[in-house]
């Protein structure tokens, strides 16, 4: 055990002894216990190489305890089941673990990249874009190189085969961050039954009192957690998610939450749920998310061995781990006594405290004196010794002035410098949510001010660095919370806790002075996944950027990970004293989400897979799939694209579906049409104004085809419609317009003619539609039993009759979308499967031919029908399809006068036509430009928008948008193919079969 | 699955059949068109937005002029002639969708969790009690929600969305083991 | 062959207030544009850059913006927001009076939302 935690402390923390847990990093066999973070273990483990860093490939080591460590990067796991960019400190420790370092190839501890190092000075800020961007036509060998080296982790190379979910919840108050001033909100929150959700991203509740010897109302702080937790617990409708980052604070007060889920004991990969992302719709927000501490930028401060005092804190009491045996603590404030303290009180020595202030601390000073720990007042750390490890410690004396030259004049040896900068509330959701920030000067932080959305920050997270302000403000905003939702707040008192120690004041230390001159300054590191340095920023100054945002970009500040969690307040005030502003008047970036990194696994939730997205089926779909058919996806449908037989590719298929029925018969399941019943005493009033023809002028029992343009002339949508009554509409509308076309109508009769008493009702899914299309379709339907005369003089083209077939009541239409004899069925889905199968049974003697949508295409191409979405783009109007005998000169409709704009009279617009390959074999790619002549550079005059084999005609045939193309029939053409020579084709009328449309009337 | 009724780690999922449906569209502010509507039905036609009754049939609101009748499926196309008729001197529409809907039941003490899972709204039984509808998002599908006690939900959907609704609940039930925090 | 825009739907952030089914994530609407553009009576009367201003010319100010959304997962009806464009703050949902997609409802409709907000 000691051997394999060295630096484990024999007793202490909130770990749990009795349950070792064995991982890895990079390949080494580890242990920790139960409560540890991979960070905590690989510490107490005696490891404190972690990673190289980004640019300059400098060895770094654990900096920080939570979510604003930079270094320790790891890829966590194998395989398809890798988390890649996990930060170590909040990956808990779970057996069998296996982690790697993610940069520094191919070892944190020989890298090759590391020569970088050597020309540090010449890869100042902005080096990439002055370098790399010439030659221009170079980039992407500089990328592919940079790229490479950079190695954050690596993607996983299979689907994930964990389980992800996402939870709504809403609630009346959300406490964000559980630590003293989170506990006591959410506890007078729920105690005044409100509904509360409470979070924290550390898996247990307590924030610093974790880390922290303080008693609460007599007791030791972690019974104090405990027994507020309990009460939480025990009511109703206050919900507990540990290990859950708040990381999103958006628009009316919706929140994200990311838990990360438990692994049971002996769980595998893929058993539970890995991760939930709860989306908190919340009526109070209380922000308690506590404070980061920053580090000192001396040289060489990025030395492994170099922490943040608060952290080194919470591994000596949280996790019971001694990071170093010999320290100095370098602080400008009283905050890092305590650090030095609890390092003297774990065994380990204290060379001294070095304090920049001259008076030094209040009474924390003088209990680190009474245990003899040396202070030196008014003095700096101003460089580190070592390189894989801090090995000794420069210290001068501090005049005050940061851009003086200092000699250190005392060394001392050490394996570890815990610094202290001061503290920065985390004000990230404060200011997602559009809060205002304020420049403290007595505290040296921004503070949260104006909030913009409902909500109150309290406790550190709001400036307050004492105990007994955490517990009483976190009341405070949790009562206001209740008050301002019209709830009484409970009588909760304010704990008990020992008067706070008597503080000196923190004093600026933005920048330590160097040794040398003034380009040392290149190692005093301010933001570390960055390599950013103070010398970057004095370059970015020198070279004229004075905005804080462009400075950012132009040095990296604050890009990685952790978003500048440590280094944004220093790199900001270090180029307000360069500019020779105040920090407020330079100001600060702008936080937006996420606060922490979030795994794409979390952010698709459930919707992976076959529930990506909604999959829509017809009634008959489960006959399509038992007849093996390939689906095609036209919108959220699934739709049959052809029926291969014994074998049959795609072209066999269709071409044998095609002849079928133009020879017999074939049917296909059509159902996905949408469909509205349009009915009032307004309603041929109000289709006059959608539709283009002359709807009055139906009959009872007519149908008639009809296109929607929009108010600018252009199609929209086309179908057939059917009169069923005096005010009475059946319309069809194409498959993925269906919605649209509703919502069209809908929106002119709701809120520019409400005067029209008009319902409209969807009616897609209640009828299925089957049709039944060729020479021997009468027959069918002869065959299956009908109660109504079928014959043409009876039941003519374009007409609809209600009748029953095979016993099934249904809806018939002469209508054909082929150009043959047709029938379309409409019937209750209830009833469609068994319709479809009586088809397949009585069509037998015809060799019925199941058509799918391939052969659909081309049926209707080789009529030139439009498929509006695919020959038409929005772009195009009735009059370019050659639909003019469908637009009414008696009456006005949407669009009508936009017809009118010369725009839409101009003679060289693309027009619909048709295309004839010269070469009589090759089909165009639909989407192919065609040129006019074939001089260089070619005019483009259009492209096609539909092309297929004819098998009926025997060639290939297309359709295609050619400007002024209807004045040009006859005329020959190019079609630029790519790797050939552009190919003559020939201009011809859409309609290749039938012309006359005899075949339909029969 | 599930279509014996057993609770499933908590929750029950089930397709109800033999279901029937109409849809009526008339002006609420008709009084005597909806009179005769609720006389033909033999119960009140809910006026309040998001609400249903319950008597011989569930009428749930949709819309200030259009509600969902769900009853048994070999009355559906009867009651809908026979209230055509009745209102035929209104302005009125009604359609049999009997076949354009399918309805499901999501039982147990998980439910609410579940399809807090992929429905936005705030389903506390304090915010929507039973007798409260509403149409929403369920997962990437528009629904009809009902509560029809503290523990069951209906849900109506459009047929076409029927498979991948009954697929998103039973993935969405799955985890559902012995312990889980609800919203 | 699919003739729809592919209609992504975003985070549910804003709720809005459904002046029917009251407040309900945004996911369950769809934006109808700018509300107030009134249909002119006789279309022919305009020029076309009359005409080409009520197609196609929108104000898109910053601040306060009047627009019409869809319940379209609900009650399918459509009505009006008035929404600041900075800030995304809603300041008011008011059902349509008809003749005029601007115009909003008679007076008691909209103090009953009023009462709800």
């Amino acid at each position: 055990m000691a051997a394999a935690q060295p630096n484990r402390l024999p007793q202490g923390g909130r770990i749990d002894r009795s349950r070792p847990l064995a991982f890895s990093f990079d390949g080494r066999a580890c242990e920790g216990f139960a409560g540890d973070t991979l960070a905590s273990a690989l510490m107490a483990g005696g490891v404190s190489l972690v990673g190289r860093s980004f640019k300059l490939r400098r060895p770094r080591g654990i900096v920080g305890s939570g979510a604003e460590e930079p270094n320790a990067i790891m890829q966590i796991g194998e395989g398809a089941a890798a988390q890649p960019n996990l930060q170590a400190t909040q990956v808990e420790l779970r057996e069998g673990l296996k982690a790697r370092s993610t940069r520094g190839w191919p070892g944190v501890r020989f890298d090759i990249g590391a020569v970088n190092n050597l020309f540090g000075r010449l890869l100042g800020a902005g080096f990439y874009y002055k370098t790399f961007m010439w030659p221009r036509s170079w980039w992407k060998h500089y990328e592919h190189a940079i790229r490479k080296s950079a190695g954050f982790g690596q993607a996983p190379d299979g689907p994930d085969p964990d389980r992800y979910e996402h939870m709504n919840a809403h609630c009346d108050v959300l406490v964000a961050g559980g630590g003293p001033a989170g506990l006591m909100a959410a506890l007078t929150a729920a105690k005044s039954g409100a509904r509360v959700i409470l979070a924290d991203e550390q898996n247990e509740f307590g924030g610093s009192l974790l880390a922290s010897d303080a008693s609460i109302d007599g007791v030791p702080a972690a019974e104090w957690i405990a027994s507020v937790v309990a009460e939480l617990r025990g009511l109703e409708d206050c919900v507990l998610l540990p290990s859950s980052t708040v990381f999103g604070y958006h628009d009316h007060n919706f929140l994200t939450i990311a838990e990360r889920c438990p692994v049971r004991p002996g769980g595998q990969a893929g058993a539970g749920v890995r991760e939930r992302l709860w989306r908190v719709r919340a009526r109070q927000v209380v922000l308690a998310q506590g404070s980061l501490e920053r580090p000192l930028a001396f040289c060489n401060n990025d030395r492994p061995g170099v922490m943040l005092a608060s952290a080194v804190s919470t591994y000596v009491e949280r996790y019971a781990v001694l990071p170093g045996r010999r320290a100095v603590v370098f602080t400008n404030n009283d905050s890092a006594y305590r650090t030095a303290i609890s390092l003297s009180g774990a065994g380990a020595e204290v060379a001294a405290i070095v304090d920049s202030r001259p008076g030094g601390a209040g009474e924390l000073g003088v209990r680190a004196q009474a245990l003899g720990i040396p202070v030196l007042a008014g003095h700096v750390v101003s460089e580190v010794a070592g390189r894989s490890r801090v090995t000794g410690a420069g210290i001068a004396r501090w005049s005050g002035d940061s851009w003086s030259n200092v000699r250190s004049t005392i060394r001392m040896d050490c394996d570890l410098v815990a610094v202290s900068g001061g503290w920065s509330p985390v004000v990230h959701l404060h200011s997602q949510a559009g809060g205002r920030l304020a420049w403290d000067e007595s505290r040296l932080c921004f503070l949260p001010a104006e909030a913009r959305q409902a909500h109150v920050s309290a406790g550190a997270g709001n400036g307050k660095w004492s105990l007994g302000e955490c517990l009483a403000e976190g009341l405070h905003a949790g009562a206001a919370a209740v008050s301002k939702l019209g709830l009484k707040p409970a009588g909760v008192m304010t704990p008990h806790t020992a008067a706070g120690a008597g503080e000196n004041p923190i004093e600026p230390l933005w920048r330590v002075p160097a040794a040398r001159d003034a380009d040392r300054c290149s190692r005093q590191f301010i933001d570390f996944q960055n390599d950013t340095t103070v010398a970057d920023i004095r370059l970015a100054a020198r070279e004229g950027y004075r905005n804080v945002e462009h400075v950012k970009r132009y040095t990296a500040l604050g890009f990685g990970t952790d978003q500048g969690k440590l280094g944004n307040i220093n790199g900001m005030a270090v180029l307000a004293d360069i500019l020779g502003k105040p920090i407020p008047e330079v100001g600060t970036t702008t936080f937006r989400p996420a606060y922490t990194p979030v795994s794409f696994g979390v952010c698709a939730g459930e919707s992976v897979g076959d529930l990506y997205d909604p999959v829509r089926t017809t009634a008959i779909h489960e006959w399509h799939e038992a007849a093996g058919a390939p689906m095609e996806t036209v919108g959220q449908w699934r739709r049959p694209w052809y029926f291969p037989r014994d074998g049959e590719d795609l072209h066999a298929a269709v071409a044998r579906e095609c002849l079928a029925v133009r020879k017999s018969l074939g049917v296909m399941d059509a159902s996905t049409l949408g469909k509205i019943d349009a009915c009032g005493p307004d309603v041929v009033e109000f289709l006059e104004r959608i539709y283009t023809h002359n709807v009055g002028r139906m009959k009872v029992g007519r149908c008639a085809y009809g296109v929607i343009p929009g108010e600018d002339g252009m199609l929209m949508d086309d179908g057939v419609m059917a009169r069923t009554g005096e005010q009475r509409f059946y319309l069809t509308t194409t498959t993925g317009g269906a919605a649209a076309v509703l919502d069209w109508m809908e929106k002119w009769l709701q809120t520019e003619w409400p005067e029209l008493e008009v319902y409209l009702t969807s009616l897609t899914d209640h009828y299925s539609t089957i049709a039944a299309a060729g020479p021997n379709s009468r027959s069918l339907l002869e065959r299956l039993g009908c109660d109504i005369p079928l014959d043409k003089e009876s039941f003519p083209f374009m007409t609809t009759k209600p009748a029953v077939l095979a016993g099934i009541p249904v809806t018939l239409f002469r209508v054909s979308f082929s150009g043959e004899l047709a029938f379309e069925i409409n019937i209750d889905s209830n009833n469609a499967l068994a319709m479809w199968r009586k088809i397949m049974e009585a069509g037998a003697e015809f060799d019925v031919t199941p058509y799918g949508t391939e052969a659909m295409h081309v049926l209707r191409a080789e009529k030139g029908f439009i498929i509006a979405g695919q020959d038409t783009d929005g772009s195009v109007t009735p009059v370019d399809l050659g639909m003019n005998w469908l637009l009414s000169r008696e009456k006005d409709f949407l669009g009508k006068r936009s017809l009118q704009r010369p725009d839409c009279l101009r003679e060289d617009r693309k027009q619909w036509v048709g295309l004839l390959s010269q070469d009589g074999r090759t089909v165009l790619l639909e989407g192919t430009q065609l040129i006019g002549d074939t001089g260089k550079p070619a005019a483009m005059c259009g492209h096609v928008t539909s092309s297929y084999f004819s098998a009926c005609l025997g060639h290939p045939i297309a359709l295609a948008l050619v400007a002024g193309g209807r004045q040009r029939k006859g005329e020959t053409i190019h079609a630029a193919l790519s790797g050939r020579d552009p190919l003559p084709v020939r201009i011809v009328s859409p309609v290749f079969y039938d012309p006359r449309g005899m075949r339909q009337h029969v | 699955m599930s279509d014996n009724g057993l609770p499933l780690s908590g929750v029950a999922i089930s397709v109800r059949s033999g279901r029937g449906f109409l849809n009526l569209r008339l002006n609420p502010h008709h009084g005597q068109a909806v009179e005769t509507a609720e006389r033909v039905l033999g119960q009140p036609i809910p006026q309040a937005a998001n609400t249903f009754t319950n008597g011989g049939h569930e009428v749930y609101w949709l819309g200030p002029d259009e509600w969902l009748i769900a009853n048994v499926a070999e009355r559906a196309a009867a009651l809908g002639s026979e209230l055509a008729e009745a209102l035929g001197g209104f302005h009125a529409a009604v359609n049999d969708v009997s076949g354009g809907n399918v309805e499901l039941l999501v039982r147990g003490a998980e439910a609410r969790a579940v399809l807090a899972k992929g429905c936005a709204l705030d389903l506390h039984p304090r915010e929507f009690a039973p007798g409260q509808c509403a149409q929403t998002g369920l997962g990437r599908a528009a629904v009809l929600l009902a509560a029809v006690d503290p523990s069951s939900y209906a849900i109506v959907v459009r047929r076409s969305f029927s498979d991948y609704v009954h697929r998103w609940l039973e993935n969405a039930a799955r985890p559902h083991r012995a312990r889980f925090s609800a919203p | 062959m699919n003739t729809a825009p592919r209609r992504w739907r975003t985070s549910t952030v804003l709720l809005i207030e459904c002046p029917w089914c009251g407040p309900r994530a945004e996911t369950e609407f769809s934006y109808g544009g700018e509300a107030g553009i009134e249909r002119p009576a006789d279309p022919y009367a305009l020029s076309d850059a009359e005409w080409a201003d009520y197609l196609f010319f929108r104000r898109n100010p910053r601040g306060a913006h009047r627009e019409l959304w869809n319940h379209a997962q609900g009650c399918r009806r459509w009505f009006g927001v008035e929404r600041d464009t900075v800030s995304y703050r809603i300041e008011k949902s008011y059902r349509l009076s008809g003749a005029g997609s601007a115009r909003p409802a008679a007076a008691h409709i909209e103090a009953s939302e009023e009462k709800r907000r």
